[in-house]
């Protein structure tokens, strides 16, 4: 009797670890090898463009697909793919990239950066680098449409003339910082602001906007760009190493979907800075999910159907 | 802007008209995810702690272990899990499988144990083997103690779901952590926060009732006071 026991109860324990070996349903497991996985980030410029290849992919594959949302950071989200826990990373940007995960020194010019992580990720990571989305997140110094009239700014170098007249605002960490920070800034340009005030980076549109800086330094292609209508200044001098954005693919999930490298290459240069801006604006600013934004994205542009892609893009 | 300008209330209605099917998606996933980690613990932990119950010595070892693992702080155990399991939902389903354990082992043992003495022998004086004491003589007098350890174990586990986002599993918890990265997340993250708490309170109170319905004290001294 105890022995029967003990084998139903050795029977129970084995076919639990059989079931949690296996997805289950409803959950779309992470752990079965079928269906394609993307790696999300945690903002919202990440989680939508996740979503947007997510939708790609369901929408011209018959695959299951799974958006891994909120890794922390670029690298994380690299450590999924080469984990085999993702296989395709939603967004990535060559300037982080290439300092973050190939531990490489900046560069400055964004066509030899875009090389560089193509070749290293080909040959570290055994991963395609897709061409960019159409749109970089860089820094960037940015004016009201007032200000820049006044003064007829559309690159950083018009300021000097102006540039000891006015207030500007800056991320804490820039002003700190080696390579593209105040000090390269100051050297580069060979000017400076009436004064610089260290602010946290998600308050400077605001500050701007309600006229308490003249000028300040965000992040291109947040929404708020779009919601104020600020004016962005072109970095005439490439301060700023560039962060264009591209989905990166492993080569195994290549292999196994040869039509996904297609479905991924018609998003090529489909989103440009503004249309990258007006995206992030309606999750943050009108409270609408990054997925729900995707999908209406996608809607919109009739999943770039008509959108004719060059065979093997390399 | 018209948006910023709403009120608390009126943005989070505005989010749920606009976010609606998104917001019951992460739900179901939430609450299966939760549902699936008890219901292993279940399958597990209700015949072991039948098992220890008649093993006194083994109960303290059992017991201790379960014990263990409940002290180690839920974020901690999802990154250990995560090191082994790798991102995704099947990670938080093994974490809160483990927390469940505890409560449900130490129900069952709780449940079996108070079983009377008296009781036992009289089923055996009928004539009734030894998995048939257990199937008709302990297990429904256990069952509602156990019931309690379950009830216990989901709310802890709806708990656990939230905090699977880290892990990249989704669920309510995406909602919440969006919130509090966005500017003016404040409606965002009551718009997961309420969900997650909802589901908590209406599990408690759902397999509370069905704890009460199964405690055969109470029946019993029903049909007593009848007679």
């Amino acid at each position: 009797m105890n022995l029967k026991k003990e084998i139903k109860l050795v029977f129970l324990l084995f076919s639990v670890f059989l079931l949690s070996a296996c997805s289950l349903p409803g959950l779309g497991g992470t752990g079965d090898q079928e269906g394609i996985k993307i790696a999300g980030l945690a903002t919202t410029e990440g989680q939508i463009m996740s979503f947007i290849v997510e939708g790609m992919i369901e929408h011209y594959l018959d695959v299951d697909t799974q958006v891994i949302n909120n890794l922390g950071s670029s690298s994380v989200n690299e450590r999924a793919l080469l984990n085999g826990d993702a296989d395709v990373s939603g967004v990535k940007y060559t300037g982080t990239s290439l300092t973050g995960e190939l531990n490489q020194e900046p560069i400055t010019d964004p066509e030899l950066a875009l090389e560089k992580v193509i070749e290293g990720f080909d040959k570290q990571f055994n991963q395609k680098w897709f061409p960019s989305y159409g749109f970089a997140n860089s820094y960037a110094f940015m004016v009201t449409q007032e200000t820049a009239e006044k003064y007829h700014l559309e690159k950083i170098s018009d300021l000097e003339p102006y540039a000891d007249q006015l207030n500007a605002g800056a991320d804490t960490s820039w002003l700190k910082r080696e390579g593209d920070g105040y000090a390269a800034f100051l050297d580069l340009y060979n000017f400076d602001f009436k004064r610089v005030y260290p602010m946290q980076i998600g308050l400077v549109y605001d500050a701007l906007a309600a006229g308490e800086m003249d000028i300040v330094l965000g992040y291109s292609t947040d929404g708020r760009i779009a919601s104020y209508d600020l004016v962005v200044l072109e970095d005439d001098l490439n301060l700023f190493p560039p962060y264009d954005a591209s989905p990166v693919a492993t080569k195994e999930i290549l292999e196994k979907y040869p039509d996904l490298e297609g479905v991924l290459l018609k998003l090529q240069g489909q989103i440009d800075d503004e249309q990258m801006q007006n995206l992030n604006y309606q999750a943050d600013n009108n409270l609408l999910e990054p997925q729900v934004v995707a999908q209406d994205f996608l809607k919109e542009h009739n999943f770039f159907e008509d959108v004719q892609t060059s065979e093997g893009g390399e | 802007m018209e948006i910023t300008d709403m009120s608390l209330f009126n943005q989070l209605i505005y989010y749920f008209s606009e976010n609606g099917q998104y917001v019951l998606n992460q739900f179901f996933r939430h609450f299966l995810m939760s549902i699936y980690g008890v219901l292993f613990a279940a399958i597990i932990g209700i015949p072991l702690g039948f098992w220890i119950s008649r093993h006194g010595k083994l109960a303290n070892w059992v017991l201790g272990i379960a014990n263990v693992l409940q002290t180690i702080p839920s974020l901690a155990m999802l990154s250990i899990l995560m090191l082994g399991l790798g991102l995704g939902a099947n990670t938080v389903v093994a974490t809160i499988f483990l927390y469940s354990l505890l409560p449900i082992l130490k129900n069952t043992y709780a449940g079996v144990r108070s079983v009377d003495e008296n009781l036992l022998d009289s089923g055996k004086g009928m004539g009734m083997t030894r998995s048939q004491v257990t199937r008709m003589v302990e297990l429904p007098l256990a069952l509602s103690v156990i019931m309690g350890g379950i009830r216990n174990a989901l709310v802890v586990g709806i708990g656990i779901a939230a905090i699977g986002t880290f892990i990249g599993a989704g669920g309510l918890g995406d909602i919440i952590t969006r919130g509090v990265n966005a500017t003016d997340g404040g409606a965002i993250i009551l718009a997961g926060a309420i969900p997650t708490a909802l589901m908590a309170v209406i599990s408690d109170i759902i397999l509370g009732w069905i704890e009460k319905k199964l405690d055969p004290t109470r029946s019993t001294r029903f049909s007593g006071r009848k007679e």
